[in-house]
């Protein structure tokens, strides 16, 4: 792989991760209506949903200052600068030595943490309340995602991502080792704590006292919430990436070749499609948590992925 | 061959070692009882899996003699039970949850630790799982010392048990068919035994809270 | 060249503590005092990078000084010089500070003998690392512990800050009792106390002595770095000091104490057996779970700042253990990554805690308290402290793209390597470390969302805060100034950690410079895990921001923003009492923690005359259980004093009284040394 054509494809691999996001969200919410008996939105109400934000007007409250208006940004191009890191078609990454797995994570949580503060800055009690909450899971999270993230990492000999899939390829049958399993499982319980899913959260809920993501962008509009909830499309797709990419690498193209791509791109989507499949199937079974039995999810969370550095690393 | 065996065995294990975690995490009698069910059943087709692989059919007897028993008969038993004393109200746990399950999983690093020279010394595939079933005994050990409901420390006791039969399993490819039909019954009288205590702790106290036998002392 | 900035630097702070001395209370004197201190300031960081090029250790001796002990004797080597830049960058932005902030001073207290302290204490601190032999290493420790603790009494009137003081001196005098009894052990089995003979003859003691050396070194320098459970006097002295003071006494002196650790446990010590390095990882661990769980809870600014020291502190305290450990297992190039990813820790620390408190004195100055629930809205009224402040918090919280992320990812990939090691209790403790350091990050992280949330966003709390006004030029120049070395720290990591690299690898005995320090754009840790390119990072995100915002303009509508008041349910106006305080905010970690806190919440409603539907006030008191104090110092102290009473009955006031005890005991000891035997 030359370096151009590497940059080509880390450019490519973004937009697609942009342009794919919303549409996991919508395949979730339709999935979720059909296993509830209702006919739901088509799939691609968010792209309809984000146009019409961007062509409405934005309000913004006259207590709120710049920091209210520059976190927006910072939220979306944090999370937009990870999908550049992302293993989602083929590996080698090019931008492998930019950064890696730890990058990831930390990128998510500085858009965490301005989402934080731009939900105090209005002064609404909402916001404050969704700002707080939304730190304690996104900080007690943070030893889970840690610890299984370096199951694997310690497997392959290396945090960068594209060397971790690069390794998982040359053993397949990783895959379904305990480790692996155990880690995939607190990473999922992660992922459903970190993008405001249920049993943590409730994506559908408004104006409820057990709300959290969208209690702290209740202030937002417009544009500034298009970016907001494009962000967090996208960092749901980051999660399911991870999973679906670095436990089950399978179908990742090693060459640049037309056929491989497209063979990885349609092995990408029926991943995602398997993934949203199953949290539609979860959110349906599950009832949320309250908000103090998130704090034991959580550490079932990191025991899992303390047992599979214990079966993967330590007992070999 | 060999490398899908240890695979496979660590697999077994592993699903063990959760179930056990269940006890630690879910409340309510039933969830308990069904993760001894199922534990259970993992550790039977562990046993299977052993007896298969190795070469041990006595094992085969084993593997069903686990299902058929603790997997089905005392967790049908014991929903019974759970049943006839009713809905018992929450009886916290001297540990609360979250803590629980840190402890458990650092209960699990120490067995790590100690079971390391004998990992290291045996030749067997499935060695690697040995840790994981020494985690199985200090977990369901846990479990007996911090939980004040009496069901929940009976399960606890039979999660020891399965441990000790995961390790023997696990280490020596199980030990003498006869010597573990003995632990069978054993097993059985003392969870015939165990119930009876239940029963009497509840007609004495309209409760399964074991809390209340300070009270016996005056 | 050497010779001449060591000259400026000890002559700039001399003349500093002298015009302070002369006219400190006029305005001439106290500024020629400040100009005086930043000259040395400057002057000893380009000491310390002069020094850190490299090349033969510098030295200076004046032996004629105090010559029984050896005579003063100083001496530049890599590790002093990377102490003397760290110092230096914190020195000069906060004296430059302090020459605004103590205007507000001027008239209620001395600033005399402000100016002189400060001029000393950073004398003696600057002198801390270039001491080359005990007697001149304890001079400059207890120079910079005394005038250290003449800076936090300033505000002497307040009751509250001579009681910090006094626990200050006590714990910082018996950290020296320990050190004393250290160099002690040392020094006995040494032909002189020049740390490079002492060095010679740890080398012939027996492991236990070495040990016993080790673990009285870890309590004196403990004390000073604020480890847990030695930590007490820094949430107590740190806030009760002037702003400039906590931040160096937090961002510098505290690190000294790593400087010691390193000095006396590598350098003269020369490593030791795995334990030390354990027991290390234990203490850094406890200290930053310790400290961030608390600063969690904290609503005054400055000892949340305080407690963050006590995390930071143990974060270094992490990587320093994990060197020795590494270096007990024979793995030098993990130890010298895992001391270097330290070194850097607390180069980065120094810059960002030294900013904030900085930023919390502005606040302080504006508002005239310490408690962040009256605070809010400061945002709009300080718009130079607002963005310096953010900078410091997002550093701090270790996030992309600025140091602290740096210098955390590092702290990671150092202990990395450790889960790889084939003892079991080594693995062990290196996945719990990372777990622990995993937590930490995340708990900062909302620890210091709270602290800039609360204080500087939504509606003033108060009537100070509504009030507030912005800091005045040197004291925005200082602020400034350190937020730059943050970002310059993070976009010039390469060669900052090429420094501490070589810091490192001279300390655990590597050829310096390993080549895996070497890279430019990308760094790479020896154990080959990982790779990272902090300047990409950075001009990433940068440029990414600024597609991102060029391309929402155009792809979105044209319509200027409409302001409105907060959407609140339908309510008419809105107050600041609707707001999430600073208590508020950490309760949901308050009830996950609590078997850690111990809280006991006391609640009074107050109800309206008429009817108890309406409740007039509420007053919500919640306590932490403290465990140190309790269950540590109370019963010690109470034993002590309980012992003193008892040799109150020798204390009769009769002078013949004191002079029979005189007699008696060199009759005792004559009778002593007949029966042992001795001529």
């Amino acid at each position: 792989m030359t370096a151009a054509s590497g940059h080509v494809l880390a450019a490519a691999q973004a937009l697609l991760c942009l342009a794919v996001a919303p549409g996991l969200i919508g395949l979730i919410r339709w999935l979720k209506a059909r296993m509830q008996n209702r006919r739901g939105s088509p799939v691609w109400q968010p792209y309809l949903d984000l146009r019409k934000l961007l062509a409405k007007e934005t309000v913004v409250s006259v207590n709120a200052s710049w920091l209210f208006r520059l976190a927006p940004y910072v939220v979306f191009t944090s999370t937009a600068a990870v999908t550049f890191l992302l293993p989602v078609l083929a590996v080698p990454l090019p931008l492998d030595p930019v950064g890696d797995l730890l990058v990831v994570v930390y990128l998510l949580l500085l858009g965490t943490f301005f989402l934080a503060l731009a939900g105090l800055d209005p002064g609404s009690a909402f916001g404050g309340m969704g700002a707080s909450r939304e730190m304690t899971v996104a900080a007690l999270a943070e030893p889970s995602i840690a610890v299984a993230m370096f199951a694997l990492a310690l497997g392959a000999g290396s945090t960068n991502l594209g060397e971790i899939v690069a390794r998982a390829m040359a053993r397949p049958a990783d895959a379904v080792s305990p480790g692996y399993l155990l880690a995939f499982t607190a990473l999922f319980i992660v992922t459903l704590a970190e993008t405001g899913r249920l049993p943590v959260d409730n994506p559908a809920t408004h104006l409820e006292l057990t709300m959290i993501h969208e209690a702290m962008v209740l202030e937002y509009s417009g544009r500034y919430l298009a970016l907001i909830e494009w962000a967090a499309a996208l960092k749901l797709l980051v999660f399911f990436t991870l999973l679906a990419n670095l436990f089950v690498p399978w179908g990742v193209a090693t060459t640049l070749g037309p056929g491989a791509l497209l063979l990885a791109a349609v092995t990408y989507v029926a991943k995602l499609a398997v993934l949203a499949a199953a949290v539609a199937v979860f959110e349906t079974r599950v009832a949320k948590l309250r908000l103090f039995r998130v704090p034991e999810l959580l550490s079932v969370s990191f025991v899992l992925a303390l047992l599979a550095i214990t079966a993967s690393f330590l007992s070999r | 061959m060999n490398d899908a065996f240890a695979q496979l065995a660590m697999l077994g294990s592993s699903l063990v070692l959760i179930t056990s975690f269940l006890l630690l995490w879910r409340r309510g009698t039933p969830a308990h009882v069904s993760a001894l069910a199922i534990q259970s059943i993992a550790l039977g087709a562990t046993a299977g899996l052993v007896g298969y692989f190795a070469d041990k059919h006595e094992l085969y007897l084993v593997a069903v003699l686990l299902i058929a028993l603790k997997g089905v008969g005392i967790p049908v038993l014991l929903h019974r039970m759970a049943r006839r004393l009713g809905p018992a109200r929450h009886v916290p746990p001297y540990v609360n949850t979250a803590t629980s399950l840190l402890a458990g999983a650092l209960l699990v690093l120490l067995a790590y630790v100690v079971m390391r020279p004998l990992v290291e010394a045996s030749p067997l595939p499935t060695r690697a799982g040995m840790p994981l079933a020494m985690g199985v005994v200090f977990v369901s050990l846990f479990v007996i010392v911090s939980r004040r409901h009496a069901l929940a420390q009976v399960i606890g006791f039979l999660m020891l048990e399965n441990g000790i039969a995961l390790l023997a399993v696990l280490g020596t490819y199980g030990i003498p068919l006869i010597v573990e039909i003995g632990v069978f019954l054993d097993a059985m009288m003392g969870f015939l035994v165990m119930q009876i205590v239940v029963y009497h702790i509840h007609q004495t106290f309209q409760s399964l809270d074991v809390e209340q036998l300070n009270r016996l002392r005056r | 060249m050497t010779d001449l900035l060591f000259a400026v630097m000890v002559g700039g702070y001399a003349a500093g503590a002298a015009a302070a001395g002369v006219w400190g209370q006029e305005r001439g004197g106290h500024t020629a005092s400040a100009a005086g201190a930043i000259v040395g300031a400057i002057a000893g960081l380009l000491l310390g990078l002069s020094g850190s090029a490299g090349g033969a250790a510098h030295h200076w001796a004046a032996l004629d000084v105090a010559a029984v002990a050896g005579g003063v004797v100083l001496r530049l080597d890599v590790l002093a010089a990377f102490f003397l830049v760290l110092i230096g960058v914190v020195a000069a932005p906060a004296v430059l500070y302090g020459a605004g902030y103590v205007a507000g001073y001027a008239g209620r207290y001395s600033l005399r003998g402000l100016g002189v302290a400060l001029n000393l204490f950073l004398l003696a601190t600057s002198l801390v690392p270039l001491a080359g032999n005990v007697m001149t290493f304890l001079l400059a420790w207890e120079g910079m512990s005394l005038a250290s603790y003449f800076l936090v009494l300033t505000d002497h009137e307040d009751p509250e800050t001579v009681r910090a003081g006094t626990w200050y001196l006590g714990m910082t005098q018996v950290g020296l009792a320990f050190l004393l009894g250290a160099f002690l052990f040392l020094g006995a089995a040494a032909p002189s106390l020049d740390f490079a003979d002492l060095s010679a003859a740890a080398a012939e003691l027996d492991p236990a002595a070495r040990g016993l050396v080790f673990v009285l070194a870890v309590l004196g320098f403990g004390s000073k770095a604020g480890l847990v459970p030695l930590h007490v006097w820094l949430p107590r002295a740190h806030p009760a000091a002037p702003s400039h003071v906590s931040a160096l006494m937090s961002g510098v002196m505290i690190t000294l104490g790593i400087y010691g650790l390193l000095r006396v446990g590598f350098d003269v010590l020369g490593g030791g057996p795995a334990w030390w390095g354990a027991l290390l990882i234990g203490l850094g661990a406890a200290s930053a779970l310790v400290g961030v769980l608390y600063a969690l809870m904290e609503d005054d600014i400055k000892r949340l700042l305080a407690y963050s020291t006590v995390e930071n502190a143990g974060l270094i305290t992490l990587g320093v253990g994990a060197g020795f450990l590494f270096q007990a297992l024979d793995l030098p190039r993990a130890a010298a990554l895992a001391v270097a990813a330290a070194l850097y820790h607390a180069l980065n620390h120094a810059a960002f805690k030294g900013l904030l408190f900085l930023g919390a004195g502005s606040i302080l100055h504006a508002t005239g308290t310490r408690n962040m629930n009256r605070y809010g809205g400061l945002i709009r009224r300080m718009p130079w402290t607002a963005p310096c402040m953010l900078l410091g918090t997002v550093a701090i919280a270790g996030l992309p793209p600025l140091n602290g992320f740096m210098s955390e990812w590092l702290l990671f990939q150092a202990l990395l390597p450790g889960v790889a090691v084939a003892s079991p209790v080594v693995a062990v403790l290196m996945v719990l470390a990372l777990g622990v350091l995993a937590l930490t990050a995340g708990l900062a992280a909302a620890a210091f969302a709270k602290a800039f949330g609360i204080s500087f966003l939504a509606l003033p709390r108060s009537d100070a805060a509504a009030a507030a006004h912005e800091a005045s030029v040197t004291m925005r120049a200082g602020m400034v100034a350190l937020a730059a070395a943050c970002v310059l720290l993070a976009a010039g990591a390469l060669p900052a950690l090429a420094a501490a690299g070589a810091v490192a690898s001279t300390l655990v005995g590597l050829a310096p410079h390993p080549p895996t320090f070497a890279l430019w754009l990308s760094f790479q840790t020896p154990a080959g895990l990982a790779r990272m390119s902090p300047p990409a990072v950075i001009a990433g995100l940068a440029v990414g921001l600024g597609l991102v915002w060029l391309l929402v303009r155009a792809v979105s509508s044209r319509r200027p923003v409409r302001l409105a008041a907060t959407w609140g349910c339908g309510r008419v106006g809105q107050s600041p009492r609707m707001e999430y305080t600073a208590t508020a905010f950490a309760e949901p970690l308050r009830r996950v923690f609590s078997a850690i806190y111990r809280p006991t919440e006391d609640v009074t409603v107050d109800h309206h005359p008429e009817s108890r539907y309406f409740v007039q006030a509420i007053a919500y008191r919640a306590r932490l259980l403290p465990w140190f104090e309790h269950y540590l110092y109370e019963p010690v102290l109470g034993r002590v004093r309980r012992w003193g009473r008892r040799t109150l009955l020798l204390q009769s006031g009769s002078i013949h009284a004191y002079l029979a005890y005189v007699v008696g005991a060199l009759v005792l000891l004559l009778g002593a040394l007949l029966v042992s035997g001795a001529p």
